[in-house]
């Protein structure tokens, strides 16, 4: 338990299917928390509690002493709190930088900004990320790793706190990724907590500072990169029991 | 940042094409000089381009921008009429400010009352809703004698009688002027944010509720504003005429026509219907609806998004020829 991102005993049932069944774990401020997990294991449901676009049916998500559930989704922002959707929810008709612009003008620091101000900083968004050459075409009209991008850029004008992140990096080649992989170094340098999930091993174990690991709704394993890697609840969970007991069999002698 | 950085680029937009919205203009303000021609025929055509062009902006913001289609938009018209009438049949008072200035104050209200709960709904079910809000406004007030009833009240007219024209086109240029600050603030690129994902919208600090309550709010006033100067020009109202369902319907066809979710579109439509409208009436005066049903279907189907979206990044000949490759003519 912290004062700053609490995750307690969330739990999240879809009729008879328990999505969640009752995780907990704190967040530290300016910590880099790799989430993972097979398929199905309730990842992105966790990231839809965290950011209020659901509600848990039990537990709490606290951020600062404020119950996410209090809030209503649009007012999560302005907490602090900044995702990207792992299905890309870009504005299709609105340009590139426009679709930046949104989230400078409505997010935490949205209410101090003009318009103007707000299509400034959208620009410089899209620098960061790598956008700029396509800032005035229809986010329609982009390729799939650009909509990606254009997720982190639209969660980053909401001048976030903490930055859920939903596969931000699937579908980008080797290159690709380590420019990704420096792009959230740097956000996490300037103070951002990060929250990723990812699919891409190497990836995340290269870049989180703490790894929780959930498998059908609950959290099997936590702790640093190497610790997680190690632990036989997790090789079980993503390679099944008899490669977990063979790898056991040998880390014996 | 350039002033053109600013500019929509490409496909559409927050307020649309710059040539089309500059042309659209220059010809809303030339509608200035039409009572100079002495044309009673010309000045009452172009009052109703006008009328409809205002309920067309009005439907726009929530129907365009927001992309929540209402069908009930008729009502604030109604509301307008029946103020200027119940102003002259209860108060005797035919003061038009006061008229325009009190129906917009009843129908925002009335927006405000209706859109808390039914902007809840989304896509068909608020089209729905809106349409039985129009029918069954139209009912009550027709079964209240306070109301005229069934019969309806006259309304005395104002001397001078262009006075309604130079109101309605004050009406319009001020509509379309509000349109046009409202598509460039942070509340219109709220809107269209709602309209293109309101999911998204949301995680993005949109307050998505707020946002569509007020446009419908403004939306209602337009409408009051143009229903409460059509009640003076017309000189009679009952159900019937302040619930049209011309009134209803060509507003939202003119939008489709013109360019949803542009600031010019509904002018533009509401110039090229109307002029279609004149032309078969006076042509086939039988079977003038039917064509003019055809001519709905036909935009519907070519020009789902209306014609200032195929002014886009491709223009002239190219674009045209994008256009219809794009709609697979």
């Amino acid at each position: 338990m912290n004062d700053f991102l609490n995750i307690d005993e969330v739990r999240m049932r879809f009729g008879g299917l328990d999505a969640l069944a009752g995780v907990s774990f704190a967040v530290e401020p300016g910590a880099v928390v790799g989430l993972i997990g097979p398929n199905g294991s309730g990842k992105t449901t966790l990231m839809n509690v965290i950011s209020g676009v659901l509600q848990p049916t039990g537990g709490t998500v606290t951020f600062k002493g404020t119950r996410i559930a209090d809030v209503p989704t649009h007012a999560v922002c302005r907490l602090g709190i900044a995702r990207t959707f792992q299905v890309v929810k870009p504005f299709a008709n609105l340009t590139v930088r426009e679709n930046v612009a949104v989230g400078a003008m409505f997010g935490r620091a949205g209410r101090q900004r003009s318009t103007r101000a707000s299509f400034e900083r959208a620009q410089e968004l899209l620098e960061s990320v790598g956008l700029e050459r396509v800032a005035t075409r229809p986010a329609s009209d982009l390729t799939i790793p650009d909509r990606k991008r254009l997720e982190v850029a639209k969660a980053l004008a909401l001048d976030p706190e903490v930055l859920l992140l939903d596969e931000v990096m699937a579908g980008l080649n080797a290159t690709e990724v380590e420019a990704a992989l420096e792009l959230l170094r740097e956000i996490n340098r300037r103070g951002v907590t990060l929250i990723v999930v990812e699919h891409l091993m190497r990836a995340i174990m290269s870049i989180s500072t703490h790894v929780v690991v959930l498998a059908e709704g609950r959290k099997i394993a936590a702790g640093s990169p190497a610790e997680v890697v190690r632990s036989p609840a997790v090789i079980e969970a993503y390679l099944g029991t008899r490669f977990a007991k063979r790898t056991a069999g040998e880390a014996r002698p | 940042m350039t002033a053109g950085g600013m500019q929509r680029i490409g496909l559409g937009g927050i307020t649309g094409d710059p040539r089309a919205l500059a042309v659209s203009a220059a010809i809303l303000l030339l509608f200035v000089f039409v009572p100079l021609l002495h044309n009673s025929y010309i000045e009452n055509l172009c009052r109703g381009i006008l009328m409809f062009a205002t309920l067309s902006c009005g439907w726009n913001l929530i129907g365009g921008y927001a992309g929540y289609v209402s069908f009930g938009n008729v009502v604030f018209f109604g509301i307008g009429a029946y103020t200027t009438t119940m102003l002259w049949q209860h108060a005797h008072q035919q003061n038009l400010l006061l008229a325009v200035g009190l129906a917009m104050l009843i129908a925002a209200l009335f927006a405000l009352v209706l859109g808390v709960p039914i902007l809840r709904l989304r896509g068909h079910y608020f089209a729905i809703a809106t349409l039985g809000i129009a029918l069954a406004t139209a009912e009550i007030i027709a079964h209240f004698d306070w109301f005229g009833g069934g019969s309806g009240f006259p309304v005395r007219q104002l001397e001078w009688f262009s006075i309604y024209y130079y109101a309605m086109w004050i009406v319009c240029v001020a509509s379309f002027a509000a349109a046009f600050a409202i598509a460039r603030s942070k509340f219109g690129y709220g809107l269209t944010a709602i309209r293109e994902n309101e999911e998204a919208a949301a995680v993005l600090g949109v307050d998505a509720t707020r946002f569509k309550v007020a446009a419908w709010m403004v939306s209602a006033a337009m409408a009051a504003a143009a229903g409460a100067i059509f009640a003076g020009a017309n000189g009679f109202i009952d159900s019937p005429t302040a619930f049209g369902l011309d009134d209803n319907v060509n507003p939202i066809v003119m939008a489709l026509l013109g360019g949803v979710g542009t600031v010019a579109g509904p002018f533009v439509g509401a110039l090229i219907l109307t002029a279609i409208n004149e032309t078969l009436w006076s042509h086939f005066p039988q079977v003038h609806t039917l064509f003019f049903g055809a001519v709905i279907v036909l935009v519907v189907m070519f020009l789902p998004r209306g014609l200032l979206w195929l002014l886009g990044a491709n223009t002239g000949w190219r674009g045209l020829a994008a256009a219809l490759r794009m709609y697979r003519v």
